[in-house]
Order: structure tokens, then C-alpha cells, then sequence
């Protein structure tokens, strides 16, 4: 798809190895493994929790061009949905493509229904969704 | 207004639609089972999107 995902948390690379091969749900997990050791990176995210010296659990879209798309940052205590994250992903790339419409909240994958913004589309959401 | 014009915005949080400072992280590759480097440069030279996923610590869930 032309994606890469990186993790990313304060901890060493070697940590990182060690959780990989010692937690049985990961050992399918091919991406690799980033070591923030010194926080700038959680800091320039605006996930860095000073206290802690830890990160929030943040999601960054960045597309080729190196410009930030998507933001999502929960609490250390709310897990995150991969598909919702996914969803957001093929918008951001199917958009990329098609700058002129918009993926409303039921978009889902290329071939459902799109919004193009626009003075027709003032007042007429509900008929462009459902006609 | 950020005063060296790196585009860092001086240690605000990076906003949406900012463009992204590069940035070069050590990583574990499981793919490979070594060590290995992964940069936002890189990744635009390739033309690829890149999905940042952080999380507070190892040996914690999703």
C-alpha cells in the first residue's frame, strides 16, 4: 500500500527485541521497532508525558512529502482500533488522489460513497449520503 | 513565528498539515532480527507514507 508503520516508545532497541521475542501476541509483528531513548521525538509529537518520561498512545499519518495528515492521541489507559486507523490511512491515500472530494464518517474503502465540498452540498449532505 | 525557520515551530507540537522535520530513530527490525535505522527522509525519497504509533512502554498492550 505504500505504508510503512514505525512504533515508537522511550525504550531501548535492545528492550524492544527482548518484548518481541518474549510476548507471544507480537510474534507476528514484522514493522520496526523505534527507540525514542531521549523523548525529542514524543516531545515534537506533543506526546511526551514529562512526568513519566513516557509517551502517549499517539498516531501520526505523515504522507510522502513529509506533511502530517493524521493525529490521534489517547490516554496511557485506551487502547486504539487499528481499523479506524486503517480507514484513515486509505482516505488520506484515496484523497490524496481525488483532492477534491471528501470521505464522510461511513467511508470505509475505494468504491463507497464521497463528498465533493462545494456550494451544491450546503444543506444536502443527507440527500448526497442517501440518494 | 519560529526564529530559525527550520520549520519546528520551536518546540510547539507539530500541528495538521505542518510539515514533519526529519527525524532518524534506532529501531529493533523483527523482519530481519538485527538493529536498524528508520528516517522520515528516507521514506520520502522512497515515496512512502509513514503510520507513527507510539506507545508508553514495552511489556504494556496496544
Amino acid at each position: 500500500m505504500g505504508c510503512d508503520v514505525v512504533t515508537v516508545s522511550t525504550d531501548t532497541k535492545h528492550t524492544h527485541l527482548a518484548w518481541r521475542e518474549h510476548e507471544k501476541d507480537l510474534h507476528r509483528v514484522a514493522y520496526p521497532m523505534g527507540s525514542d531513548g531521549t523523548g525529542a521525538l514524543s516531545r515534537m509529537f506533543g506526546v511526551y508525558e514529562d512526568e513519566t518520561g513516557l509517551a502517549f498512545r499517539g498516531t501520526f499519518i505523515i504522507n510522502p512529502e513529509g506533511v502530517l495528515l493524521g493525529i490521534e492521541v489517547n490516554f496511557d489507559n485506551v487502547g486504539r482500533n487499528i481499523d479506524e486507523l486503517m480507514r484513515k490511512f486509505k482516505a488520506s491515500l484515496y484523497l490524496s488522489r481525488k483532492t477534491s472530494e471528501a470521505c464522510p464518517s461511513k467511508w470505509k474503502d475505494e468504491g463507497d460513497k464521497t463528498l465533493t465540498p462545494g456550494a451544491k452540498l450546503v444543506g444536502k449532505v443527507h440527500e448526497a449520503l442517501n440518494d | 513565528m519560529c526564529e530559525c525557520e527550520c520549520g519546528c515551530n520551536c518546540g510547539e507540537p507539530l500541528k495538521l498539515g505542518q510539515k514533519v522535520p526529519d527525524f532518524t530513530l534506532k529501531t529493533y527490525e523483527p523482519s530481519k532480527g538485527d538493529f536498524g535505522t528508520f528516517s522520515l527522509a528516507d521514506q520520502m525519497a522512497r515515496k512512502r507514507w509513514t503510520i507513527l504509533f507510539f506507545y508508553p512502554a514495552d511489556f504494556t498492550f496496544v
